[in-house]
């Protein structure tokens, strides 16, 4: 995983390095620094360090052990975060929340199935009252109204 | 006397009555954002700076400037009767905060961290309302060379305190770096990296990515380490004792580490990238080698105790004099209270308190009040925050991510920031994972728009040569300061490092 995670970092530094070298001047007519003259330094350090450490870490001698049972809760809270993420733009900042807090305490606390309900309607509300009413703030508006 | 009419004036300014709430509310906030293990005030001051939106500049500031330095308090709440620290300034704490407390004395212990915690936030304040003037007079001969090379003794700094990670700390600063390009480029009007995006013309906005970096990876990184399993059934039960309030040995014997902690913590705080956490472990060692008791330090003595605890909130102090009169943040933190500042078209620097002494002051009066505040609140509030302690992590993990992403989208009404939140999120999360520098990263995403602007502007000025970084005193004085920092600052580290292997995060 660590190896992979400097892949896309090496990835992401020659596009963008891409990018500054193929759009953007390194100076302006006058002579002066161009839109491209902190990109193309930024995106050649990143490569040259980006590539250094990786090579650093393709060398060392033992590889990284994960205990995959420490992985499983992360990737289901990410994977519930990422799905709260498109509900929001779906069902609106309330009910979205309702569902997303309802399905995550259903699942990582499972031994108090009253206190999860109460959490996931209370919580939302408290939100709600909190951003439209008393702050005024923005709330993600629904695309689809549900009928409550 | 100027100092003590501007400073009359700024009281004046700060204690109305709405000023005073948003005060008290940034002071309990502080305290319970400090008190939730994992969730330092960097995470805080993101996550509730949307919040502020519909309020009074003022008051708006002095809340999350009270979050701010109210995350110094609460921290240690937990350092004490759960031997885990709240926030990474408060690691230091633990080493003697938890065997007081084994010992029977968790109550004076909790009552010595706030009474500490005050007089170091007081000391830093009287330092600010004195050295601030200053700082500011004598950046007024200071341009666009001397505002590239503090930008750039702000990341070094930060680079050299990282120590041996220091090569993923620079990659860290690129990937903020290059975040800060993305946008129009202002001088030209050329597109840079938006590729036909509307929403992406302004560039990146710091709030998403400081709330997804510090709320949601940091909230992922804890459950990767199991701290939604773990409960809280070790947590020291302080009402059983017998005594609660300190003893006159306790006061006495203390009483000349607090001033060496405030002074130590202060300095250290001002040093870009130096931080809390490193002057709270720096004020620790320091003590344990000028103590008679050395031996005792681990133990449960005192003054292990009280030292980390002035240090760190002297230094969170002393972290606002570069915010204030030079405009460089010194930590992801102080980063955010510039985000803060900019968003209501405040620009801290040489002339800020020139030109908004109202504003400069007030904030100023208002941490002496929150100070007070804070100790009357962490004596007589513990049992309030024993409780926010007991509620299981994995109930308010759902919770911290609800307020992320609604206080993301309430900031401009926009899905893009809101995705762009969590996708920082899942990076932030890896970057703890695999030793980066979240904090480098903000860092970074905020000096490095300041800085490509002084130096386009440095280079207009001397056409296009770089000999004006030599040609200037100021320029030259900020190198030169420049460099003793990155020699001293290696060897202080080392100097602070505790015997005992603690988990710590960088705030920077």
């Amino acid at each position: 995983m660590r190896v992979a995670f400097f892949v896309v970092l090496l990835a992401g530094a020659i596009f963008y390095s891409y990018v500054a070298y193929a759009d953007l001047n390194f100076l302006t007519r006058t002579g002066r620094p161009g839109p491209g003259f902190f990109p193309r330094l930024i995106g050649t350090a990143a490569i040259i360090f980006t590539l250094w450490t990786l090579v650093e870490e393709l060398r060392k001698a033992e590889r990284e052990r994960t205990d995959p049972r420490k992985w499983k809760d992360v990737v289901i809270l990410m994977a519930l975060a990422c799905s709260y993420a498109v509900l929001l733009k779906l069902f609106g900042g309330f009910v979205a929340t309702v569902i997303f807090l309802g399905a995550t305490l259903m699942l990582l606390n499972r031994a108090q199935p009253i206190k999860n309900v109460l959490v996931a309607t209370l919580v939302p509300s408290g939100v709600y009252l909190l951003f439209d009413r008393v702050l005024n703030a923005n709330m993600p508006p629904a695309l689809f109204e549900l009928p409550i | 006397m100027d100092i003590f009419a501007d400073l009359m004036m700024g009281l004046s300014v700060a204690i109305s009555p709405i000023n005073i709430l948003y005060l008290l509310i940034g002071a309990i906030v502080g305290m319970i954002v400090g008190v939730i293990p994992g969730f330092g005030p960097s995470a805080g001051l993101a996550i509730l700076l949307p919040v502020t939106f519909g309020m009074d500049p003022i008051g708006a500031i002095m809340m999350l400037a009270a979050i701010y330095y109210g995350a110094m308090y609460g921290g240690t709440i937990t350092s004490i009767l759960l031997n885990t620290p709240g926030e990474s300034a408060t690691v230091a704490s633990t080493f003697d905060g938890f065997p007081l407390a084994k010992n029977g004395r968790a109550g004076p212990a909790l009552v010595m961290q706030a009474a500490a915690s005050f007089v170091g936030g007081t000391v830093g304040v009287i330092l600010i309302t004195i050295l601030a003037p200053l700082f500011s007079q004598v950046s007024r001969s200071f341009g666009p060379p001397e505002y590239f090379l503090l930008a750039v003794m702000g990341m070094l700094t930060l680079l050299v305190m990282i120590g041996s990670n220091w090569k993923l700390g620079v990659i860290s600063a690129l990937i903020g770096f290059a975040l800060g390009t993305v946008g129009v480029d202002l001088e030209t009007g050329q597109g840079r990296y938006t590729f036909g995006s509307a929403e992406l013309i302004g560039g990146i906005y710091f709030i998403p990515i400081a709330i997804g970096l510090f709320g949601l990876g940091e909230l992922f990184y804890a459950f990767y380490n199991g701290l939604h399993k773990t409960g809280t059934g070790g947590i020291v039960q302080y009402d059983n004792e017998e005594r609660f309030w300190p003893t006159a040995q306790d006061w006495l014997s203390t009483r000349m580490t607090m001033v060496r902690g405030s002074v130590l913590g202060f300095v250290v705080g001002v040093i870009p990238g130096a931080g809390a956490t490193i002057a709270s472990l720096m004020a620790y060692s320091t003590e344990r080698s000028l103590s008679k008791n050395s031996e005792n330090f681990g133990k449960g003595e005192m003054a292990g105790l009280v030292a980390p605890e002035t240090a760190n909130n002297a230094a969170s102090s002393g972290a606002m004099i570069p915010l204030l009169t030079l405009g460089i943040p010194g930590s992801a933190s102080t980063a955010v209270l510039l985000a803060a500042f900019i968003m209501w078209g405040l620009r801290p620097g040489p002339l800020f308190m020139e030109q908004n002494p109202e504003f400069a002051w007030g904030l100023i009066a208002s941490m002496y009040l929150g100070n007070m505040a804070l100790l009357a609140i962490s004596i007589f509030a513990i049992p309030l925050f024993v409780q926010i302690i007991k509620v299981p992590y994995r109930m308010l993990a759902p919770c911290i991510v609800v307020v992320c992403a609604l206080g993301t989208f309430s900031v401009h009404a926009s899905f893009v920031e809101t995705y762009l939140m969590f996708a920082a999120g899942i990076v932030g999360f890896f970057m703890r994972l695999y030793g980066f520098s979240p904090a480098a990263l903000v860092l970074a995403l905020v000096l490095g728009p300041l800085a490509e602007e002084a130096l386009r502007q440095t280079m207009t000025i001397s056409r296009g040569s770089f000999s004006i970084f030599v040609e200037r005193t100021p320029s030259l004085w900020i190198i030169g300061v420049t460099l003793t920092l990155i020699v001293l600052l290696p060897m202080l580290n080392r100097f602070g490092k505790p015997k005992v292997d603690q988990p710590a995060k960088a705030d920077g």
